[in-house]
Parts: C-alpha cells; structure tokens; sequence
C-alpha cells in the first residue's frame, strides 16, 4: 500500500526532514533536530503538521446528543464552543479510539480521532447514528490540521490576524474565516503548552505553514510532538491505550461519566475493577523504552513501560508505565530493566513536566 | 548527504570507525552514524577488561527517539573506555572521530583486513 502525503508534504521534504511511514502517511519525523524542536515549543513556538489526523462531521437536531451517547466523558453537559476529550469505547468498556468533539455550535459537532483509527471509528459511529436525528461527514481527506503549540502561540496568531482579540478560553473552539478561508481554531494541543490546532483546506494549510515559519515558528516533527505528549504524561492510543484493555486502565477516570443517563460501555464499566494502574517513573541514568519490564523492589515484573523516552526538558528518562493493579507496590520503590540490568526508578505523583496551557 | 569519512581510518558496515596503533584498537561512530541518529542522549560502555569477540555488541548509543548497538570491529580486550561521554554524549555528535568510545587490544590483526577502507565505506553510505 503507498503512503499518503498530506498537503504539506513537499514542504516537508524542502525543508530536509527526516520522513517516515505512520498510520499511513509519509508524516515529518524531525527538521533540525528533536531537542531544538522540543525546546521551540516550551520556551516559544513551533508549528505541526498533523493532517493525518481523521476528522468527522456531526449535523442535526440529535448532533450532541449522538456524540454525548457515544462517548464516555460528558459531551452534553459542557458549554457552548467547548471541547471535551473522551475515550470512545465498546459495550464491554474497552476502548475504540480516544478523541476531542468541538462543540461548533448547535447541531454541528467536529469530532478529531487518530489517523491510525479513522476507518474503526467511522464504522463503529454509523452502527449507531441511524437512530438519532443527525448526519455523519467523514472529512478526514478534506481537512488539513496545524498545531501551533507554545507559550508565544496567542500573540503570534494575533499579530498574523488568525485570531482576535476576544476571549478564547482553553478547549474552547470557534468557527471562523481568514481572506475568504473558513477555519475551524482550536485552543488544543497535545503538548501541555498553550495553543491552538487549525483545521482548515489543503490550499490554505500551506499558505499558513509559510506564514508562520516567516514569523519564527519552527516546524516541528511526529518525534519531538512524541516527547513533548511524554513529558506531561498525555496517553497516546496504541500505547498507553489499547483495544482490550478500558480508560479505568490507562488513567482515564475522569473521562468516564457514570452519572450520564446513557453512553455505550455504562454498564460494564460501571462493574468494572480496573486491572491495571499507569504509574508514571523517571530514571537519573538510562532511558526507558516502551516494552522495558518494570520491577517491583523484590525483583517480580510487575509492568511494563508503555512508552518512554529522554525527556529534552527534565533532562533524564521518562516513562509512562502500565503496572498490575494489584501489584502495584504502595512503597513506591519501582526499578526499569534495561538490556539485564535493573534501575533504581524515581517514582513521580504528577506528570515529569508542568506545561503553560490556560 | 556529505558527511566526514577520513581516509585514515577503518570502517564497519554498522557505522563504527577504528584507529589502528599497533595492536590498539580505538574505536567510535562515524560521522553518518552520528548525523543518522540526530541529538545522542546516552551512550553505555563496557566494562574495561571485558572481551569481546569481532561483531559482538559493546555497548549503546541512544538519541532522544532511539537505541541502537555498537559493534566491535575487532576481537580483543577492552583497555579503556571514554567515560567522557556518560556526562557528555553530545560529543559524538559535535566531533565524531574525536569522540573514541573504546579502546580494545586486539587479539587477532589479521580480522583488520575484514573491515572496509574509507572508500569502501563512502560507497556503502551512498546505497543505503
């Protein structure tokens, strides 16, 4: 099967990036180098190209309605223009995908999904849309999306006119027109840096991407946006999240309303004793890996890391790792094995890094 | 991609280079590795006085998104390794063939000729 391209593509590869296949696409892995990109977004701002990303487009009377069934977290209950992530799972509580649905306005509902899960997801929301008064778009090949992410974003996107001057709370969305360009602005991210992602057509992504990159912004790769959702601890599908196992696993409580009258996975997630825990570590020497086996201080394996890297601004290897719930040692003195050898890990209450995000 | 391949040194196809001084082997990455790999975080060294055969793994090189083993070109003992580079690992990127990671002696001299001359090597890098 051939890769895709997103519209930026050419860009990418003028600029000397280094390419590679994810979840289909020939997708930016890093320009300059991930450190300096990571850096850009802490301290000021970089732009990623993340058209990869599925998008569909909810429409009718029923449109929040359908989405707030669909999903775990309360969907109905959150305030005009809102975003609201949520897990999207099965009757048997396991997870389909994890998602954002903007709020767009009455009965018109954006909901943003992996690129690796667009055709499962799309699927599983026609199995149940039919009984309720609204329509599904699939818009995934029609969208481009930028996430221009770091402290400097606001000022920046203000100074190019993208945005004015009226009040944008975080996860909040508004549809809105740039020269005769519609555009959908987000104030969302995956970094914990303030930001905002833009989802707007092939022709206007690449005249924004110059825009931005002759102002400063640096463009930024699928490695460095890795580290940087690593440093402040966001689940990542296909990692921290999977297909059999349900949010009570990966850390996703908050997400899982049971007091909504009705969402699909209600039940049996509301008998179910999570199996697992995410427990968040770090190493002064070493970098944990995903798959590292995580010991407990009597040397039993009692988890794995899902995903790990060296953390650019912690400076030290960070990992997010899955542990068996009821192994999960309450004296908090974790080890990672790396190649046969056993660390000493740090263990971390909250996430490695504190991002700037309002 | 133009990278540095002096003529003075031996290679491996696995991108390590090796400086022959008698029967002292000193050993590091190559420029292309260096390049290849982007910002190096962590560099793993052998214990001195361990052996290693020829092919062997000796230790890890590790940039911010990946792992990768070293190979030994050569059989023999370690006799020192660049501690420098445990608190400094970005060295191997600011100056490769400076930056040694080990220094072996080397057993077998013979097992030299096996290793790539810098014109071999730059022709290896071109097809990859």
């Amino acid at each position: 099967m051939s890769l895709q391209l997103t519209s930026l593509h050419n860009k990418h590869v003028n600029l000397g990036a280094k390419m590679a296949p994810f979840a289909g696409f020939d997708m930016p892995l890093q320009y300059s180098s991930v450190k300096e990109e990571v850096i850009a977004v802490r301290s000021n701002c970089g732009v990623f190209d993340v058209s990869h990303m599925g998008e569909f487009l909810c429409v009718g009377e029923d449109a929040e309605k359908f989405v707030d069934f669909m999903v775990t977290n309360d969907f109905l209950g959150a305030g005009s223009n809102k975003a609201v992530y949520s897990p999207l799972c099965r009757e048997n509580g396991t997870v389909i995908d994890d998602l954002i649905a903007y709020k767009l306005s009455h009965g018109r509902v954006l909901i943003c999904v992996n690129a690796s899960n667009i055709e499962k997801d799309w699927d599983w929301f026609n199995e149940f849309v039919g009984d309720f008064d609204c329509t599904l778009t699939n818009l995934s090949s029609e969208y481009s999306l930028l996430a221009i992410q770091g402290p400097k974003t606001e000022q920046i996107l203000k100074d190019l006119e993208i945005i004015d001057s009226a009040e944008f709370p975080y996860y909040s969305v508004k549809e809105s027109e740039f020269n005769g360009n519609e555009l959908i602005l987000a104030r969302t991210g995956y970094t914990g840096e303030d930001g905002f992602e833009i989802f707007c057509s092939h022709k206007f992504a690449g005249e924004l991407w110059d825009k931005l990159l002759s102002v400063g912004v640096a463009p930024c790769g699928l490695a460095a946006r890795d580290v940087l959702r690593v440093e402040v601890c966001y689940p990542l599908y296909g990692h921290e999240i999977t297909d059999d196992i349900t949010p009570l696993d990966a850390g996703l409580k908050w997400t899982v309303k049971l007091n909504k009258p009705e969402f699909i996975g209600k039940q049996a997630l509301s008998e179910y004793q999570a199996k697992y825990t995410l427990v968040k570590l770090a190493l002064e020497k070493g970098i944990p890996r995903e798959g590292y086996e995580v010991l407990n201080a009597a040397d039993e394996i009692i988890g794995k890391v899902t995903s790990g890297t060296m953390s650019v601004t912690a400076n030290k290897g960070v990992a997010i790792c899955q542990v068996e719930a009821n192994k999960n040692p309450k004296d908090k003195n974790y080890k990672i094995r790396i190649r046969k050898n056993d660390f000493e890990a740090t263990y971390y209450a909250k996430a490695f890094v504190t991002g700037g995000h309002k | 991609m133009s990278h540095q391949v002096p003529s003075t040194l031996k290679y491996t196809k696995d991108h390590e280079w090796a400086k022959i001084e008698g029967d002292i082997v000193t050993i590091g990455i190559t420029d292309f590795a260096q390049s290849a790999l982007g910002d190096i975080v962590f560099v793993e060294l052998p214990e001195v006085g361990s052996t290693l055969d020829q092919a062997s793994t000796f230790g890890v090189v590790e940039s911010i998104k990946s792992v990768s083993d070293l190979y030994s070109p050569i059989t023999g003992e370690v006799v020192e390794a660049n501690n420098e580079l445990e608190s400094s690992p970005e060295l191997c990127n600011q100056s490769p063939y400076d930056s040694w990671i080990i220094k072996v002696k080397a057993t077998n001299l013979s097992e030299l000729d096996s290793l790539l001359s810098s014109a071999d090597y730059e022709q290896h890098c071109s097809e990859l």
